[in-house]
């Protein structure tokens, strides 16, 4: 059968091969470069179409129709838009700063995407401190916002990259939790471990009510981490104009919009890795049957369906609550997620060293 | 001729002193946060590259994702932060670069007397378990006492935290 | 303990409340039949405006070629933006009494807000709101619109 692993297993074997190890492995880096800026160009254009229509099916509208094939050439007619458009550097800006936010924003992002596996033994690096890896990176995005806020010399971006600085810090508490929790339950760090651990069920099935608690608080404490709304302090069209992207044309623009969706996508495929069994299908019990079809569904195909669907789920959360203010925000996190994620953990501790989980 | 690790050492060096360089001597004060940035992850890069990944996760974590910010944060909050600071008095300036070469010379030579010969000594296992084991270990080679007693001392400054940060209702 | 039953108690009525605002947009996302947007351009032929939309403000007149306007500038006055301005002339009738009427009704749709308080101000009914919106045009001049057909003149009748 032909899957992606025994297309990368080729492409290694050819290699080695036909060249010296050192330009070989050269060669790798720079197909893997390659094929993570392809998968952002493909995930920005897919994710934007798709947030479109499901926004507008959400509100009762249409939504985009005309371009290309029911409105799919869409997304692809604003890239062309927007990297067409003037690049504008204000003239209060701090230059150096203004030009180098988006970048690190996007440098973080594609941090991210290493250590996730996309399919069975497809994974960029796996790294043996997997989850930790990624809730370390996360934490550069930060700095790119609220680099980008103080550098556009703008009051508006200020308060943005000030908010969304703030969300991010105490919502990287209980998201961080929340993947302790399934850390307990698993034993290791090692995403590729984490994954091994569900071969007999996935957490969120077998770590009982626990596990479901530790799933949404994730959920929340993403969607808050991504800066979306319900939590989109940071942009809030309606108080800050566009909040820490104000000041930010064309292409530069684009990368801070694109990075957000990739962190989305990022932050959901996570969610599934953890929760809902990486690439593993789905299986019931002892239905042979059953697990026999499933098993024929390749694994690249169960990550992506799991990873589209939470990412579906927090495009719901988008067009459904209304944008929290700043201390309800802060409530939310230091006075529910974070207690309930904190309890949770001690509970889930319990489950896993009495070995009371399937 | 270089290998490729040597190559990348050099990089991450000169990234960590260059930025380094930069933050004690750029006029502005959010861009001496962000070089100062730079060098941190420099230095976490470094971890990664003699492949402590643990310590480059937690440097990132504790360094990039806390204190940065923290440092950035409180300028944001501090009036006319948006300034060119005034530059250093000349004097300043030339007894501090006389102390950065008399410690660069001193460190130098240090360096170059020693003989750096290899103790033998199994190198440590830097997985996450074998770091999580020996943290909790209350055997040989254990740190449980040093752990405990450091999370007391986080648990006194949070609480030291909520007594200045709470609200006195009758003072109110 | 109640502290906790009332936390507690919190936490369920958000996230049920939470939970009720999605099952409206889940229904509506799996329900394409509750579309309410139309397909502008292509429908144009069988195009369904919602009865309260108004376009712009239009003199009725009849088949006789006649209008209700009487010239009593109501309209005029009520109009919040100086969109109506009303050019009045004075009949002479049979019984050689002068009489005020209506000369040229003249409309400013590029002022119009649609705002209806002309319609209610006329006492007469003579003016109401048509649902044409294509009003685009390259010259801004075209806007400003006479009303009153040429030729035409007040009904019988109406005072």
């Amino acid at each position: 059968m032909l899957s992606i692993e025994s297309i990368t297993g080729s492409i290694q074997d050819f290699l080695f091969a036909n060249l010296p190890g050192f330009f070989a492995v050269l060669v790798q880096f720079a197909l893997v470069g390659i094929f993570v800026i392809s998968l952002f160009a493909v995930l920005g254009l897919v994710l934007v179409f798709m947030e479109r229509k499901v926004s507008a099916y959400m509100q009762i509208r249409v939504g985009p129709n005309r371009v290309g094939f029911k409105g799919t050439a869409q997304t692809l007619a604003d890239t062309l838009k927007l990297v067409l458009k003037e690049g504008l550097t204000p003239i209060g800006a701090d230059k150096f700063l203004f030009n180098l936010a988006p970048f690190v924003v996007m440098i973080g992002a594609m941090l991210l995407m290493a250590p996730i596996p996309f399919a069975r033994n497809v994974q960029i690096w796996d790294v043996n401190i997997g989850v930790l890896y990624i809730s370390a990176i996360s934490s550069i995005a930060v700095i790119g916002i609220l680099m980008a806020g103080w550098a556009s010399n703008n009051k508006y971006s200020l308060l943005g990259a000030m908010r969304s600085g703030a969300q991010i810090v105490s919502y990287e508490l209980s998201a961080g939790l929340s993947i302790i929790a399934i850390v307990i339950l698993s034993g290791s760090l090692q995403l590729s471990e984490i994954i091994a651990s569900q071969e007999n069920g996935w957490w969120i099935f077998k770590g009982h009510v626990p596990a479901l608690i530790a799933f949404v608080i994730f959920i929340i404490a993403v969607t808050a981490e991504t800066n979306r709304a319900p939590f989109d302090m940071a942009e809030a069209e309606s108080e800050l104009t566009a909040g820490f992207h104000t000041e930010y044309s064309g292409m530069r623009f684009a990368l801070f919009f694109l990075a957000e969706y990739v962190n989305i996508f990022i932050a959901c495929a996570i969610g599934a890795t953890l929760f809902l069994g990486g690439w593993l299908p789905f299986h019931i019990g002892s239905w042979t049957a059953f697990n026999h079809i499933m098993d024929y569904i390749p694994s690249s195909i169960w990550f992506m369906g799991k990873t589209f669907f939470l990412i579906f789920i927090i495009m719901w959360f988008r067009w459904t609550f209304p944008r929290l203010r700043i201390d309800q925000l802060l409530n939310l996190e230091w006075k529910y997620l974070l207690p309930i994620s904190l309890i949770n953990v001690l509970i889930m501790t319990i489950i896993a060293i009495l070995g009371w989980h399937f | 001729m270089m290998d490729a690790t040597t190559v990348i050492f050099y990089i991450l060096a000169a990234l960590i002193l260059g930025s380094g360089m930069l933050a004690v001597s750029t006029r502005k004060i959010f861009r001496a946060a962000i070089y100062l940035l730079f060098s941190l992850t420099g230095i976490a890069g470094l971890y990664f590259w003699m492949q402590y990944e643990f310590l480059a996760a937690v440097q990132i974590i504790v360094y990039v994702g806390g204190i940065v910010v923290l440092i950035i944060f409180s300028i944001f909050l501090t009036q006319t932060s948006g300034m060119d600071m005034p530059a250093a008095l000349k004097s300043r300036k030339l007894f501090a670069a006389l102390a950065v070469i008399c410690g660069f010379l001193l460190t130098a030579t240090q360096i170059s007397q020693h003989g750096f010969v290899g103790s033998g000594i199994q190198a440590a296992d830097t997985g996450v378990r074998a770091i999580g084991h020996a943290m909790l270990n209350t055997g040989e080679g254990g740190f449980a006492l040093p752990f405990e007693v450091v999370s007391i001392l986080l648990l006194s400054a949070m609480i030291g935290c909520i007594v200045i940060a709470i609200k006195n209702p009758e003072r109110s | 303990m109640s502290f906790i039953k009332e936390y507690i108690r919190t936490v369920y009525r958000a996230v049920s409340s939470l939970l009720k605002g999605m099952k409206l947009t889940g229904y509506y996302f799996t329900h394409h039949k509750e579309i309410i947007t139309q397909n502008y351009p292509e429908n144009r032929d069988t195009l369904n405006l919602p009865e309260r939309f108004r376009g712009e403000v239009v003199l009725t007149h009849n088949e006789d070629n006649e209008h209700r306007c009487t010239g009593c500038t109501a309209c005029e006055l009520a109009c919040p933006n100086g969109t109506i301005k009303i050019i009045t002339q004075f009949d002479v009738n049979e019984e050689g009494k002068k009489k005020k009427a209506l000369n040229t009704f003249i409309y400013h749709l590029e002022l119009c807000t649609m705002c209806n308080l002309c319609i209610v101000a006329c006492p007469t009914d003579a003016i109401k709101m048509a649902q044409n919106f294509e009003h685009s045009v390259y010259d801004r001049s075209k806007l400003t619109k006479t009303l009153n057909a040429p030729g035409s003149k007040l009904m019988e009748g109406v005072e």
